[in-house]
């Protein structure tokens, strides 16, 4: 087991060295104020066997989960997913591999109560269905329990990729977490409890494993200390094949737009005597802004069935990134649409100048999943989609440097909800995660951006552009990073309710039957009178029935 | 009134009006991020797009129709300069709005040839119905393909009236492969189509040849170009474009869930029940109100009295004891309605007909108040306000049905000139 810890200065920020001591057996930090990352590489062989049967069988298997708290992103650890989390897999024989990670999966997101996720084995969809019904499972008709080997297919969606470089894994799943409680529960043994309990608090946690290294990395992201700042100590491992590495780090621009300088302490705890000062530079993909720009999402109210998503930005913070100038820079944001909610692909592709201009959007760049425009959502099997839209920038004026606007640039992404099953109050809520909002440079040479220790790649995003892209994140800006859409439902209340599912069934057949009976007896009315024959030899042919 | 009297005037007219709504169409297309051109043209350009590149119409997502549509308009993908692409691509709607107007003339022949109306007087009803209507014209140039069926019915009924049984059949034939609701004329008119409606009545009574004499030359005639043309259309499709022309033209109809609120009566049920909440499977009767009257009892009572009215009784209780209605569907009816409407009690009695028509829009006004809060505010209005209002609408549509059927019964002053 090999951890790493790299605590992140901001440049602003205090240090005296009494507050990282190191000692021939262990490293102490005390009040540190700075961003921080663990990470630890597990080898296939230590881990728990529920785990390791899963990882087995999986080529490539990439988690990312980001909290749904605002935080702000430090460099070199500037890149974002959406809230929520997303699985990369690829499996390493196209069959075999479901039922276990579907095992794990379940696990993982099935504790929280009121979730609304795909499972990805059995088709049924988890609602918290607090209706009681007699004889009535709340599971849909048209759900059929599918077959174990093409079962992982159906709730996955495959997303189209730019570069295999970078992101090879070929299935994609996401869901609704806001917290991953019931992943860290399944740690064994009480270091890894501890460890695992501390990821609770994380802003953002990638779990990642492939079958070339047979190792498993887990990296928390912590991007401000505790209240007091970060006070730990850290002992040299007992066994000689466990290791602790140790930075005490700050980023910086580096000389190239394309580069991050970094400069601090390092130490192997057990090993080095001392704190070793180091300054490195290397070419990072994933980029800060120099000004912080901020985007803000909400829904304009009122929702209805078609919801419209706006995305916020301070006008004066969308200047082009201090890329380097062969770069061709662009704004996008990346969507990833929960089975529930879904875009009108044949709408956003289009390429008429008007709509897009109406919506500040410039083109739809990639579209992965769930597409269907007419299903209700029980009976969607795959979790939902991904959009990669390319956005439209407010004109550079003469005058901007001058004058700053500080009114708002507001892209908008039309959408639609699916029908949910109905429900006690006639709502449901949808879980809307922000979407992320970020420049892409793609440059044309060939910086190799894998020697970067900091890297992070399968975000779902970055493999839709040249692995020379630079990007740099806008920051959301807002106390949570979900919206909650409002869905209105059909309205169904147990017991002696007034509006129940008997009702409607009653109502329906009576007034039909009604309806009916009224038509035949018209039609009796007439045949009585004069025949089925034709009117004017009434009496001649009277056919008799 | 003047403007009655010449047939000239009339087409003109509305074939202007047509010219306006496709140059205006044109215009707000050109102008606004709304556009006036429906969705589903664009479903079908899409398709005739792939059709001339050789490929299915069906690698379009969401088109449920015929190949025939999109070979039709493969001209809208023909690609030019600025203002011939315009025009190419108005090549549908143009066509739609010329079907509209050629069902208008096929209408207007027949009042005047079969039912020995007065020129005037069947210009004044085909207008105010069909020709001059706006919602007509708006439909057919916003390039809706439900125009094509006016002109397809209209043309059955010139066909059927005029005693050309092969004719009659091969349009029948190709309706029903364009859209599959028409095959519910073709048993209005078999059964129209006796021995003495061809001149040759029989007066035997005995029970073995009044069997035999059923099947009557117009009647096997008119059955086997039917078939003959649906299936050679069929099989053509079939053939070009294997199962999937069968899946999307055919068997979605009849898999489809419509869990999406609708006018239907069956709509908040069939939410209900697709999504698992239904005891009994009620639904799945569905179709045995609908088509014991549209295909037993509409044509057995009224069809010999009034082959028009007992059409329109027919479509009307299609579309009212539908599964799923949409307000494309009362387009189906109205092509029907001159013939219907100068003998109807409707005309006769002012306050009938002005209650019917007050009624019908109050049923429309009160769901669309509905849909609206869904829709567009967002409130949960499944229950009561749409499931009532459907229910409300379900009992005005039966109610006028039954008008219909009275009125169908009594004959009217319309009869079927003899030749």
């Amino acid at each position: 087991m090999k951890q790493r810890i790299t605590f992140i200065q901001r440049v602003d920020a205090g240090f005296d060295p009494q507050q990282a001591v190191l000692t021939a057996s262990s490293l102490s930090v005390r009040g540190l104020d700075a961003a921080r990352e663990d990470r630890i590489t597990v080898g296939l062989d230590e881990l728990p066997e529920e785990f390791r049967a899963v990882l087995e069988q999986s080529h490539e298997l990439h988690l990312r989960w980001a909290s749904e708290r605002s935080f702000d992103a430090v460099p070199p650890f500037s890149s974002r997913v959406s809230p929520g989390l997303h699985v990369h897999y690829t499996p390493l024989e196209s069959e075999s591999s479901s039922e276990a990670l579907c095992t794990l999966l379940r696990t993982v997101v099935a504790p929280t109560k009121d979730a609304q996720y795909k499972d990805c084995l059995k088709q049924e969809v988890f609602y918290d269905y607090s209706i009681p019904f007699e004889g009535t499972t709340w599971i849909c008709s048209a759900c059929v329990r599918s077959d174990p080997e093409t079962a992982i297919q159906d709730s996955f969606i495959t997303p189209p990729l730019r570069s295999t470089q970078f992101a090879s894994a070929s299935l994609q799943y996401y869901t609704y977490l806001p917290s991953i409680q019931s992943l860290v529960s399944r740690a064994d043994g009480p270091e890894c409890h501890t460890r695992a309990d501390a990821l609770l608090s994380a802003d953002s946690v990638d779990i990642d494993y492939d079958s070339v290294s047979r190792a498993l990395t887990v990296s928390g992201l912590w991007t401000s200390p505790p209240t007091g700042g970060w006070t730990d100590q850290f002992r040299k491992p007992a066994s000689a094949a466990d290791q602790i590495e140790f930075g005490l780090l700050g980023a910086d621009a580096g000389l190239e737009p394309e580069e991050i300088k970094m400069g601090g302490l390092l130490a192997v705890v057990g090993l080095d005597e001392k704190l070793k000062p180091t300054m490195f530079s290397f070419p990072s993909r994933h980029q800060s802004l120099p000004e912080p720009s901020t985007y803000a999402v909400s829904f304009a109210s009122p929702t209805g069935l078609h919801p419209t998503m706006s995305i916020s930005m301070p006008q004066s913070s969308l200047k082009r990134p201090p890329a380097p100038s062969d770069t061709t820079c662009a704004l996008h944001t990346y969507l990833t649409l929960p089975s529930t909610i879904f875009g009108d692909q044949y709408q956003l592709a289009t390429t008429d100048p008007l709509f897009l201009e109406s919506h500040n959007l410039v083109a739809l760049r990639a579209l992965a999943g769930e597409m269907d425009l007419e299903a209700p959502d029980w009976v969607v099997q795959r979790w939902g989609s991904n959009w990669l839209l390319e956005l439209s920038t407010p004109r550079e004026t003469e005058d901007a440097t001058t004058t700053p606007d500080p009114s708002n640039w507001t892209a908008t992404i039309p959408l639609h909800l699916r029908y949910l099953p109905p429900s006690e109050t006639g709502h449901r809520t949808a879980h809307i995660p922000w979407p992320v909002v970020f420049w892409a440079c793609t440059a044309e040479d060939d910086t190799n951006m894998g020697v970067n220790p900091f890297d992070r790649t399968n975000l779902g995003w970055d493999s839709l552009f040249h692995p020379r892209t630079l990007f740099y994140q806008l920051q959301p800006a807002g106390d949570r990073l979900v919206e909650e859409v409002d869905v209105p439902v059909l309205r169904l209340e147990g017991g002696d309710g007034y509006f129940q599912g008997k009702h409607i069934e009653l109502g329906t057949c009576v007034f039909i039957s009604l309806g009916f009976m009224w038509v035949l007896w018209r039609l009796a009315c007439v045949a009585w009178s004069s025949g089925v024959g034709n009117k004017r030899t009434k009496g001649v042919h009277d056919k008799k029935e | 009134m003047a403007l009655f009297d010449s047939p000239a005037r009339v087409f003109l007219a509305a074939t202007a009006l047509r010219l306006v709504l496709l140059v205006y169409g044109g215009w707000q297309d050109a102008h606004s991020a709304v556009k006036y051109t429906d969705i589903d043209y664009m479903v079908f350009t899409d398709a005739a797009r792939y059709v001339a590149k050789g490929e299915s119409p069906y690698a379009r997502d969401t088109y449920r129709y015929t190949p025939l549509l999109a070979w039709i308009l493969v001209p809208t993908a023909w690609e030019g300069a600025a203002p011939w692409s315009t025009l190419s691509f108005a090549f549908g709607k143009v066509l739609f709005a010329l079907s509209d107007v050629l069902a208008g003339w096929l209408v207007v022949q027949l009042l005047v040839r079969c039912y020995r109306f007065p020129v005037e007087r069947a210009l004044r009803y085909v207008a105010a119905v069909w020709l001059w209507n706006p919602m007509v014209a708006n439909i057919s140039t916003r390039g809706s393909s439900e125009g094509v069926l006016g002109v397809l019915v209209a043309a059955l009924l010139w066909a059927t009236l005029t005693k050309k049984p092969i004719l009659a059949g091969l349009i029948l034939g190709l309706a029903v492969h364009f859209k599959i609701y028409p095959f519910i004329y073709g048993i209005s008119i078999l059964w129209w189509w006796d021995a003495e409606r061809d001149g040759s009545a029989t007066a035997d009574t005995a029970l073995l040849s009044q069997a035999l004499g059923f099947f009557t030359p117009s009647r096997v005639k008119f059955t086997v170009a039917a078939l003959a043309s649906f299936v050679a259309l069929n099989l053509v499709m079939y053939l070009q474009y294997g199962q999937p022309f069968l899946h999307h033209t055919f068997f979605h109809h009849l898999t489809r869930i419509d869990h999406r609120h609708n006018f239907s009566p069956y709509s908040t049920l069939l939410y209900l029940s697709a999504a698992g909440g239904a005891e009994t499977r009620f639904e799945a009767l569905a179709f045995l109100p609908q088509l014991i009257l549209v295909v037993v009892a509409l044509p057995l009572v009224l069809a010999k009295k009034s082959l028009t009215t007992a059409m329109l009784a027919q479509t009307f209780t299609f579309v009212t004891f539908n599964k799923v209605c949409t307000s494309q569907y009362f387009l189906w009816y109205l092509i029907l309605l001159p013939f219907y409407l100068p003998s109807s009690s409707l005309i006769r009695k002012p306050t009938l007909g002005i209650s019917a028509a007050i009624l019908w829009i109050a049923g429309q006004a009160l769901w669309l108040h509905q849909g609206y809060n869904l829709e567009f505010l967002g409130l949960s209005s499944f229950v009561p306000g749409l499931f009532l209002a459907g229910l409300f609408f379900f009992a005005v549509n039966v109610w006028i049905l039954g008008i219909i059927v009275r009125d169908g019964g009594d004959g009217g002053d319309i009869t079927v000139a003899e030749k």
